[in-house]
């Protein structure tokens, strides 16, 4: 979650309950948060395509359901909230259509090698099949806290997940990563 | 991070995703392109009455209730208990009453007595105050 000096929260809230400013603070808004959404969405789905796609929707769910956005919550949360949901969609209509069973999402990492928007060596593919392995809210909290680095406290808000159970399941990640690595020696 | 494996301390935090060149620019410019109009209803703010509707419904709910039970009350409790009082005390007047309670043995001797010295000590005492007008 990252900030920039123009960006104040509070004002862009008001501004996209205004008629005449919300589209350009939703602007905004795009521009401050499509890197950290799309990153997010794309560690869960790994390609670039639908990445994209899934980023595009959450932005156009947002954008229609901002007058039911009173801020009670941070935005981020709200978009991220949406984001994960929206990944979640996807896979599970993939899952649906490569008929792979509910704890099997290797179909998502089958062309990873090929994808022209991956240039990682063989550990790198390695630590994403390490990921991919894991169940799907592991995948989720390893992601935001070892690539986003975000705090617990937010990725909590985020999943509706205590901070405690948040802290064992990714130490229960990083078990099975070790665990993976040690096996596919 | 010092939780986080070997492993993951030798890989870094590049994950290898990589993507097109300028694709956040882009996006940006695209996905402002693509919104479709506004649909924002105006919002609007509620009048003083709209938000004291509530406690002003809650105040005459209270104050019914309490109205219908001084209500009840004045129907069955006060009204029934002089009516009460005043049918024992016509049934003490009665003769043939204090023979049936007698007879169910609710009164002894004793207390007919004391009912009648009573009874006498109050109409002397009528008799008393007539006289002293007289």
């Amino acid at each position: 979650m990252t900030s920039r000096n123009t960006y104040n929260e509070e004002e862009i809230i008001e501004q996209l309950h205004d008629p005449k400013h919300c589209q350009a603070a939703f602007g905004k808004v795009i521009e401050q948060y499509s890197q950290g959404l799309y990153w997010q969405i794309r560690r869960m789905v790994f390609n670039h395509d639908d990445a994209n796609d899934i980023l595009q929707n959450t932005f156009l769910k947002a954008w229609s359901n901002i007058d039911n956005f009173r801020g009670n919550a941070k935005l981020s949360t709200w978009l991220y909230k949406i984001a994960i949901n929206e990944s979640i969609t996807f896979i599970n209509k993939e899952r649906a259509r490569n008929e792979a069973s509910i704890d099997d999402d290797s179909f998502l990492l089958n062309n990873i090698e090929s994808d022209q928007y991956f240039d990682g060596d063989e550990a790198q593919v390695k630590l994403q099949r390490a990921i991919n392995s894991l169940p799907e809210k592991q995948r989720l909290v390893f992601n935001m806290r070892y690539y986003d680095e975000m705090k617990y406290e937010d990725m909590s808000e985020i999943l509706g997940t205590s901070v405690g159970a948040l802290k064992a399941s990714y130490h229960h990640a990083l078990k099975k990563i070790e665990a993976f690595f040690e096996e596919n020696d | 991070m010092k939780e986080d494996l070997d492993i993951l301390s030798k890989l870094g935090k590049d994950s290898g995703f990589k993507v097109p060149e300028n694709y956040f620019s882009d996006f940006n410019k695209q996905m402002m392109e693509s919104l479709p109009k506004p649909n924002l209803t105006p919002q609007v703010k509620p009048s003083l009455w709209v938000r004291v509707r509530p406690y002003v419904y809650m105040a005459a709910m209270f104050a019914g209730i309490w109205c219908m039970m001084r209500v009840f009350n004045d129907m069955s409790g006060a009204t029934s208990t002089k009516a009460q009082i005043q049918a024992i005390v016509d049934g003490l007047g009665d003769e043939k009453n204090i023979d049936d309670l007698m007879l169910q043995e609710s009164l002894n001797e004793y207390e007919i007595l004391t009912y009648e010295d009573s009874v006498d000590a109050e109409q002397s005492g009528i008799q008393f105050v007539e006289g002293s007008n007289k």
